[in-house]
């Protein structure tokens, strides 16, 4: 139930996506039509902080749709390559990787788009890469590499956080996945992570077959089991105690050890 | 990459298609081994990815109009051993064979060309040129002695 409602979350939020962006492309196309003069988008550059990108309401989309600024790349498949002024060269200069403390100040649309940035910026140094091993020649700068993976975990991380916050907002689920502790017929509690069924319970035979209970049976062996385990336990602290008497007996200037 | 494991919603007849919004999948560019038509490129790509998933990303992502995607399995070689004598399997991989539409063509550039640069005035590598340099010269027979060995002679 919770997990199908996650889901179906996320579909109603591509939904709201899809409008938003049909709207824009909607309201755009006669601006672009009239040939957008460099004056106007200035203009839109410099209302661009005046709107709030927060919700999906309408005007905001619109305000958004405003101060997006998007380049379509005409390069195609020169971007799985760096800049022809760095080809060749021993080294090239690179900046620091996002910090989550940076990422945080993002939306999450930019988030989402630097997330793409990063995507290719990532397949780009992996084709240097592989160049490089084959003409047997050291990579220019092969710690880029690690600095778009942290950057990329940490936006992910980032993106996770605020999922659960609205989550909790909304649901007060603090999982993703639901789930629950259930003890399997050897006595063990386990975390049983809920999944989707086509068919509902207890019409699914394959589900019914699965024991999550515990018979009376076990219950001598599961005793036997703590048994063993504080067997155990008490075998290995009187074996170090013992060690360590014999050390000292040993060895009297020793220093005992505190645990 | 520890990027998040989706769980993908049961797909029944009439659900909207599935939706990607942080792909995690990286795709290389890699120069052919063998000789191809001048449309083709040539991809490894993760094991997930299919034909349709190579089309969507190109296209989506990298604005790149593609025909038509071919894949197969290269088998990584497990013939190597270790100082213990145990195999050691080098993994495979999934490559693609993506065949450009709308006439466009593809040509692996070189992209570590030579470049002449000079060395900074005083750095080591100079220095070391300036060494290497004054040794050929030094072994060099006397050009007077008309290739004549260097035995020979008082």
């Amino acid at each position: 139930m919770a997990a199908s409602s996650s889901a179906g979350r996320v579909v109603t939020l591509c939904k709201q996506f899809q409008n938003v962006l049909r709207i824009s492309s909607a309201i755009n196309t006669p601006k672009c039509a009239a040939n957008l003069t460099k004056i106007q988008s200035n203009f839109y550059r410099e209302r661009s902080p005046l709107v709030v990108p927060c919700s999906f309401s309408l005007t905001s989309s619109l305000g958004q749709c405003r101060a997006l600024h998007t380049t379509i790349s005409r390069r195609g498949l020169e971007e799985f390559f760096d800049s022809t002024e760095n080809w060749g060269e021993s080294t090239v200069k690179s900046g620091a990787p996002w910090t989550a403390k940076q990422l945080r100040t993002k939306s999450n649309e930019e988030l989402h788009k630097l997330w793409y940035v990063l995507l290719k910026e990532k397949n780009m140094l992996l084709t240097l890469e592989q160049e490089s091993k084959r003409q047997r020649v050291q990579m220019p700068s092969p710690e880029r590499i690690r600095k778009v993976e942290r950057s990329m975990i940490r936006l992910e991380t980032v993106v996770q956080e605020r999922e659960t916050a609205l989550r909790m907002l909304q649901t007060g689920q603090e999982k993703a996945r639901p789930g629950a502790w259930r003890r399997n017929t050897f006595g063990y509690v386990y975390w049983y992570r809920f999944k989707e069924y086509a068919i509902p319970w207890y019409m699914n035979k394959r589900y019914k077959r699965k024991r999550f209970y515990t018979p009376k049976f076990v219950e001598p062996h599961m005793r036997l089991r703590l048994e063993k385990h504080l067997r155990e336990k008490v075998r290995k602290a009187n074996l170090e105690r013992e060690t360590q008497a014999g050390l000292l007996k040993k060895f009297p200037q020793m220093k005992v050890p505190a645990s | 990459m520890p990027v998040t494991r989706l769980l993908y919603p049961l797909y029944q007849l009439g659900n909207p298609q599935l939706r990607i919004f942080r792909p995690n999948w990286f795709l290389t560019l890699v120069r052919p081994g063998k000789e191809m038509p001048p449309d083709t490129a040539q991809f490894r790509i993760p094991m997930v990815m299919t034909k349709y998933d190579v089309k969507n990303y190109l296209e989506k992502i990298y604005n790149v109009p593609v025909g038509t995607v071919r894949t197969r399995i290269q088998f990584g070689s497990n013939k190597k051993r270790n100082h213990l004598n145990q195999k050691v399997k080098q993994p495979d991989y999934k490559v693609a064979y993506v065949q450009l539409a709308q006439g466009q063509t593809f040509t692996f550039p070189n992209i570590f060309p030579e470049k002449d640069s000079e060395p900074t005035e005083g750095s080591m590598e100079e220095v070391q040129e300036k060494f290497m340099e004054d040794e050929k010269q030094k072994q060099k027979l006397d050009p007077r002695r008309g290739g004549v060995t260097e035995w020979f002679g008082l």
